[in-house]
């Protein structure tokens, strides 16, 4: 469970790096902090893991408050940085025996951890090589590994799969799931839609220090309130006709890519007709047309009113 | 307090390939260099070269073995491995204690080798076991201070340019260099110009070579030993509350 109430948090000279962040993570259920760089979302999840101080407001993180109780919240939870944290002098497997033995646990039953997160994560081959020689993914893996040498009630992770190759990701993906169905409460950033879409629960949107959405990606999705009317040609050569066609309504858009032409439904279904009633006279032949609901890049768009970075 | 262990032996692990070799071919590489060239210009009256000079290459490898302090406190602090320790249920002062702990170990290491080699050149410990518990824990306290202060420095400079090179140390060179040569650990004060002779007398680096050559010798002026004890304690506290300080800052 995590809580947070009114928090802002000022560096010096003044610079409001959050001015209002409220929102709520309930246990065992993964929340994706969405925002551009320097939204704040590293600094939120600074406060939450002790790292920095909140200006104004309170953060309760398994049912530790951070000011409170620092130790408590520090006790509970684990963190993995943009960044990996590991001491570079050291091999994989002794920085998985350290992690796991200032976690508390006896020399042996440390090994035995290590043993058992090197089998999990993949890193058999490289367990005793200097982890200077990892490549990327495997520096993210063992960063992942060394925080979870104890399962911690929350998880904090800042950007987990920027930088990593497809499969990787998945691998990323498969295992904050499979965390969260064990009750631990995971609180991500990214700056990957897709990524918010598929593993959170919720999602909360900051820009410039605020919230300024909150909720399941369909609430969020549902939020924008409008949806989107969709035209796809058999030809793409006829993308032009069709956009030309339809160019005086709102929001008239081509993308060659997934050869589309949308249109915003300011007025729902009878848009779709409007749409189907002029292509109709063009005499191209359509291979899909339809109502969708917004993608959540064009929801980040509309909330935050300039482009996605 | 496993916290504290742990952390140590990770020091251990790290520094077993470059620099606690380092720590015991320094002080045997220093005194058979300086005594060899030194030995038939310098005249110290009725004692060898090599009694003489012993003291001063242990204070010598002290301040060296300091300065690899500085990088290591501001690697502590730049690596995100530091940010994650402060975000893991640990003493705050865990990670400065444990880097206190290898500076006594090395430097411990690092006397134990000086002896060892002063031996096969002729130096000898003639006072009793008191004298050599003396002669160990001033050489410790001075390790210790010494150690704090570099620490403390590496940590402030870890944000600056300088500290991110990775050649941190090299800036504490010049001062120590020139504590080690204007003091009374090479030459006898009557070698140094008269404006010179005031400093070279009172500086810490012969105040405590001064002792640790009496405690070799089995016979020391009280005056003496306690002013190498004000200036170790006196640096201790003041290094040590800035180190912690600097370990405690919460943005």
């Amino acid at each position: 469970m995590i809580e947070l109430d009114g928090v802002a948090k000022k560096f010096d000279g003044n610079i409001l790096a959050l001015q209002d962040i409220s929102f709520s993570v309930p246990t065992g259920s993964v929340c994706a902090l969405l925002g551009h760089n320097g939204a704040g979302k590293t600094t939120t999840i600074n406060i939450l893991s002790t790292l920095m101080r909140p200006s104004y407001g309170t953060a309760v993180v398994a049912g530790h408050d951070v000011v409170q109780d620092p130790g408590g919240v520090r006790a509970s939870i684990s963190m993995t940085g943009q960044v990996a944290a590991l001491d570079w002098q050291l091999t994989g497997r002794e920085n998985l025996v350290m992690f796991a033995r200032l976690r508390g646990l006896r020399r042996k039953d440390a090994h035995a951890r290590a043993d058992a997160l090197i089998e999990q994560f993949d890193l058999a081959d490289a367990a005793d090589r200097g982890v200077t020689t990892y490549s990327g993914g495997m520096r993210r893996r063992v960063d992942i590994a060394a925080a979870l040498v104890v399962t911690p009630r929350v998880l904090f992770l800042d950007e987990p799969t920027t930088g990593l190759d497809p499969r990787s990701r998945r691998t990323v993906w498969d295992l904050v799931s499979s965390l969260a169905a064990q009750g631990v409460t995971v609180l991500l950033t990214t700056q990957y839609l897709e990524e918010a879409d598929v593993l959170s629960d919720s999602i909360v949107v900051i820009d410039h220090g605020r919230v300024i959405a909150n909720g399941t990606a369909d609430d969020l999705k549902r939020r924008v309130g409008f949806s989107y009317c969709a035209v796809s040609p058999v030809d793409p050569a006829d993308l032009s006709k069709i956009l030309a066609a339809v160019a005086d309504l709102t929001d008239a858009q081509a993308d060659e890519e997934a050869n589309t032409v949308s249109v915003l439904a300011t007025n729902g279904v009878a848009t779709l007709s409007e749409v189907f009633r002029r292509v109709d006279q063009l005499k191209v032949e359509l291979a899909d047309i339809s109502l969708r609901k917004p993608t959540l890049d064009e929801v980040f768009l509309h909330l935050t009113g300039s482009s996605a970075g | 307090m496993t916290a504290v262990a742990v952390l140590t032996e990770r020091i251990v692990r790290d520094t077993l390939r470059d620099d606690l070799p380092f720590a015991i071919l320094a002080p045997a590489g220093n005194f058979i260099i300086f005594n060899l060239a030194l030995r038939n210009v310098i005249d110290t009256g009725g004692i060898g070269y090599p009694q003489y000079l012993l003291p001063v290459i242990i204070v010598q490898v002290t301040l060296l073995g300091a300065l690899t302090t500085v990088d290591r406190a501001a690697r502590d602090h730049q690596w995100e491995l530091g940010v994650r320790l402060r975000t893991m249920p640990i003493p705050t002062l865990a990670p400065l204690i444990a880097r206190m702990l290898y500076c006594l170990i090395r430097g411990a290491v690092a006397l134990l080798a000086t002896i060892a080699v002063g031996y096969a050149f002729g130096f000898r410990m003639f006072g009793g076991l008191g004298h050599l518990a003396a002669f160990t824990t001033l050489v410790l306290a001075l390790t210790l201070a010494l150690s704090l202060g570099a620490d403390a420095t590496g940590v402030g400079i870890s944000g600056a340019a300088i500290g991110r090179t990775g050649g941190a140390s090299q800036i504490l060179l010049v001062p120590q260099m020139l504590l080690v040569m204007l003091s009374t650990g090479m030459a006898p004060v009557d070698s140094f110009p008269d404006w010179l002779r005031g400093f070279v007398q009172h500086q810490p680096v012969s105040q405590v070579t001064e002792t640790l050559r009496g405690l070799a010798a089995g016979n020391v002026a009280v005056s003496s030993l306690t002013a190498s004890l004000a200036w170790c304690i006196g640096l201790v506290v003041v290094f040590g509350l800035i180190a912690m300080r600097m370990q405690r800052r919460v943005r």
